[in-house]
């Protein structure tokens, strides 16, 4: 699974503009800012006046038409249909299981597969016995043959993420090569655990 | 056969399988590439904006969630529910000029112009990216919490002989130093500390973009 940046902030821009767009032109009609700033709206512009209405009880325009209630339950189906798989798609479920690579190249019913878990703590172990690493953990994500990991580490105090950016990348590797992937992206964050100040005197 | 379908899709057009991992292979290394000559300087990572996707995609599934069943359920030769009918009243009565309806509009576009922000910034804004060391591999990207480096700052401003108390706030674009000096003359010790937190910003930080510093000190009170 993707990160869904672009889908998430694509829709999320069309929804604003169009919230934005709907609630400016009822606005403008409601305040009748084309009256008063001598403004002539082109022709069929919707809410001009601040005495229409949002919805004229007699807009009956198209629905004696044969395809009006059918066109209209397709369209909401579809958008709630939408929603609903957008929805779906920001859960983002580490695959269990993660494919060695080269092992699936051969046959797909042969492929070698790592436990999510095992990798994970392999790594974890891995990084807490670097100097200076309180805890941390480490997720694998996205596609089962190309994964990227996130890992969270907490450093104590003494240490700076400089000298744990170079160790942290050997563990990366040693994983990465293990599991034979020919890259392996990777986001780290920092923190370090809160302590209180000690004095030089 | 059939239960094997799952694994053995991937293999059967022959074309995509083996195009596709290529292309993410070429994809991958793009990035990377690209910010070849600012790899020292990488950018904030952009956040997903996750929560408000799962929000407004939410609120987008009851709306027409509820559309989809009152029109249904008209059509079906039901009587509508109380709520539509109310609903339907007011939106044929009330003209625009109500404040009601005119607030919603406000909200409305309010809304829809923190939409708009929320897609267009980057977001993450409590974490700053670190350097990282360039590799041919996988691209990795590391940042350290806003806490986390005020942690580390106030750390290196009490190794400065002289200093007795430290006060740290980092922002974005500066980090601000408020230090006590209980002996030695105020003015050495600024110097000190402006060095030493230059120093461990430097070396120990390794932030991409070191926010500038200001450092204020003060005779702390005995």
């Amino acid at each position: 699974m993707r990160d869904h940046t672009k889908t998430n902030r694509t829709v999320l821009a069309l929804l604003g503009l169009v919230l934005l767009g709907g609630g400016l032109l009822v606005f403008a009609g409601g305040t009748d800012i084309y009256r008063r700033w001598n403004l002539t709206p082109p022709a069929g512009w919707p809410l001009t006046a601040s005495r229409d209405v949002l919805v004229p009880s007699d807009q009956t325009r198209w629905t004696d038409m044969g395809w009006w209630w059918p066109a209209a339950i397709a369209a909401l189906a579809l958008l709630l249909l939408l929603a609903l798989a957008w929805l779906c798609a920001q859960c983002r479920r580490p695959p269990r299981r993660l494919t060695v690579a080269d092992s699936s190249a051969d046959s797909s019913e042969e492929a070698v597969t790592v436990s999510n878990h095992a990798l994970s703590d392999a790594v974890t172990a891995d990084l807490t016995v670097l100097p200076g690493v309180r805890s941390g953990k480490v997720r694998f994500y996205g596609p089962s043959t190309h994964p990227r990991t996130r890992i969270r580490l907490e450093l104590g105090t003494g240490t700076g993420p400089e000298q744990i950016v170079a160790g942290l990348h050997g563990a990366v590797e040693r994983a990465r090569r293990s599991a034979g992937w020919d890259s392996l992206p990777t986001h780290v964050a920092l923190s370090v655990a809160r302590h209180r100040p000690h004095r030089v005197e | 056969m059939t239960y094997s379908t799952p694994h053995a899709l991937p293999g059967h057009d022959g074309g995509p399988p083996p195009s596709r991992p290529a292309t993410t292979h070429a994809r991958v290394p793009g990035p990377a590439q690209r910010s070849g000559p600012t790899e020292d300087r990488p950018r904030r990572p952009w956040s997903a904006r996750r929560i408000p996707a799962c929000l407004a995609a939410a609120l987008v599934v009851l709306a027409a969630g509820a559309l989809l069943f009152e029109v249904v359920w008209v059509r079906t030769g039901h009587r509508a529910t109380a709520w539509w009918a109310t609903l339907a009243a007011e939106l044929a009565a009330r003209p625009l000029g109500n404040l009601w309806i005119l607030a919603g509009a406000a909200v409305a576009a309010a809304l829809g112009l923190w939409l708009v922000i929320l897609a267009l910034t980057p977001g993450l804004r409590r974490q700053l990216p670190l350097r990282v060391p360039a590799d041919g591999h996988g691209q990795t990207r590391a940042v350290l919490e806003r806490k986390g480096a005020a942690l580390l700052l106030r750390d290196a401003a009490m190794r400065v002989p002289g200093v007795s108390t430290a006060r740290v706030r980092v922002r974005r674009h500066r980090a601000t130093v408020r230090a006590g000096v209980g002996f030695r003359d105020t003015a050495d010790v600024k110097d000190d500390l402006t060095d030493a937190l230059r120093r461990a910003e430097r070396d120990q930080l390794a932030l991409a973009r070191p926010p500038r510093l200001r450092v204020r000190v003060r005779r702390s009170r005995k």
